[in-house]
């Protein structure tokens, strides 16, 4: 082996000084390598940027479509007189405060009351802007007004922090929006596509726990459990089952949790089983029915929390059923394959409830989520 | 993007008669909501509403 020999080295042949494309050749490389080193973070700045504009606008096109698709409702509803556009606007402009959460203890409860403030404050101000409104459709408006304030809320963000690394000029700070982008339009494209169902209180992929329930309650009496949420009592192969669901067809959640507490202190109850609609991993097949342990409730975590609290203080069992989809299916107009397994997730809770509990025993249902064009 | 292609959303409604359960798949009209009383069965009775549904055709 020859060893190299380092004092020979000519750093004008190196850098090819004394060839006659010298001049050009270091140009060549060495220019780039400089504005590279000195420019690079600019440069990526401003081509994630160029893409980032682009999502921007679209989602102020999708936060605009859907004020104009609420006025224009309320329009068309409710009469033109009626100075829409100002009072929708300083709807949609309303925030809420998370309280403060350094110490735990008793989180849940003033979540709750925060969350439900702000619900009645929108029915109230719903009221105001036209009043003799019936329940179903300050429902519908306020479901309208929830996706519109949602698409604001999500423009506002991405803006902010995108307008904020832009001046500071600090690429790292635009990486976070980057990478959280794709999720956040998939988000904002469900909601835009959501406005047609709710504006024609057709159901939606989230429907699909209260339109199981909703059509095992069909021919039974029902009656007013909790806000906008009813119950009915039937009988299944010698077994007690209490059906809760939201009250439709108007779009709503109701307060489930509220529910099960008032039933609870009425009758004993062996077991808990929640239908939900959930969402799908990616490469998961849409409308898989998969069967769980645990309370499968979304939302802010309230209602999970009292139907936990529920549960183990009388040591009940809580099985649950989820239909799994994705942001968009959820949101928007059911799909056939979901709708179509309606049937079949029915039969499979009367499994569940073979299986799971004895003759003599009382078992509550739940059809968890939104109940908009599911009657019971 | 390039390669996505164009589609809408169609909705149907699907009528069942609960006697001979026959089927019924139509196009969905304003005012229909799921479990309503909808058109008359050839048996005679009344069909249900039982689906709502979205199908996504290509344009």
């Amino acid at each position: 082996m020859t060893p190299v020999n380092f004092t020979d080295f000519d750093a004008e042949e190196f850098f090819g000084f004394n060839d006659d494309t010298s001049m050009f050749m270091m140009l060549v490389w060495i220019l780039p390598v400089v504005i590279f080193v000195l420019y690079g973070q600019r440069i990526q700045l401003y081509i994630t940027s160029t893409e980032i504009k682009k999502s921007i606008k679209k989602l102020d096109a999708y936060r605009d479509e859907s004020k104009t698709e609420l006025v224009q409702y309320l329009r068309e509803h409710y009469g033109q007189k009626i100075d829409h556009d100002t009072r929708v606007d300083r709807l949609l402009d309303y925030f809420t405060i998370h309280p403060v959460d350094i110490d735990p203890h008793g989180i849940v409860p003033k979540i709750r009351h925060v969350v439900r403030s702000r619900e009645e404050y929108t029915r109230r101000n719903i009221i105001s802007i036209i009043p003799d409104l019936d329940e179903d459709q300050v429902n519908n408006i306020q479901t309208l007004l929830e996706v519109a304030t949602t698409l604001q809320m999500l423009y506002k963000i991405v803006n902010h922090l995108f307008l904020t690394a832009k001046k500071q000029k600090n690429y790292p700070l635009i990486l976070p929006l980057q990478m959280m982008l794709p999720f956040i339009m998939e988000e904002a494209v469900a909601l835009r596509k959501s406005i047609p169902a709710f504006r024609q209180s057709q159901p939606v992929g989230d429907s699909i726990g209260p339109m199981i329930v909703g059509s095992m309650m069909l021919d039974l009496k029902k009656h007013d459990i909790a806000f906008q949420t009813v119950m009915s009592s039937t009988v299944f192969e010698d077994r007690t089952l209490v059906l809760l669901k939201a009250r439709g067809p108007s779009s709503t959640v109701g307060r489930l949790a509220d529910a099960l507490d008032s039933v609870m202190q009425t009758k004993k109850f062996d077991a808990i089983i929640m239908i939900d609609a959930a969402l799908k991993m990616e490469g998961e097949d849409s409308a898989t029915v998969s069967h769980g342990f645990g309370a499968a409730i979304g939302g802010i975590g309230t209602e999970r929390f009292e139907i936990e609290e529920l549960a183990t203080q009388n040591h009940i069992p809580i099985f649950s059923t989820i239909v799994k989809q994705s942001v968009k299916e959820a949101l928007t107009l059911m799909t056939r394959e979901i709708a179509e397994k309606a049937d079949d997730i029915r039969q499979q809770i009367y499994d569940t409830i073979r299986t799971n509990t004895k003759p003599g025993q009382a078992i509550v249902i739940m059809g968890v989520g939104n109940t908009v064009g599911i009657p019971q | 993007m390039i390669f996505s292609k164009k589609t809408k959303t169609l909705q149907y409604s699907v009528e069942i008669c609960t006697k001979c359960k026959n089927m019924l798949k139509r196009r969905y009209a304003k005012g229909d909501i799921l479990f309503a009383s909808a058109s008359k069965c050839k048996c005679g009775n009344i069909m249900q509403i039982a689906m709502i549904f979205g199908e996504e055709h290509q344009l």
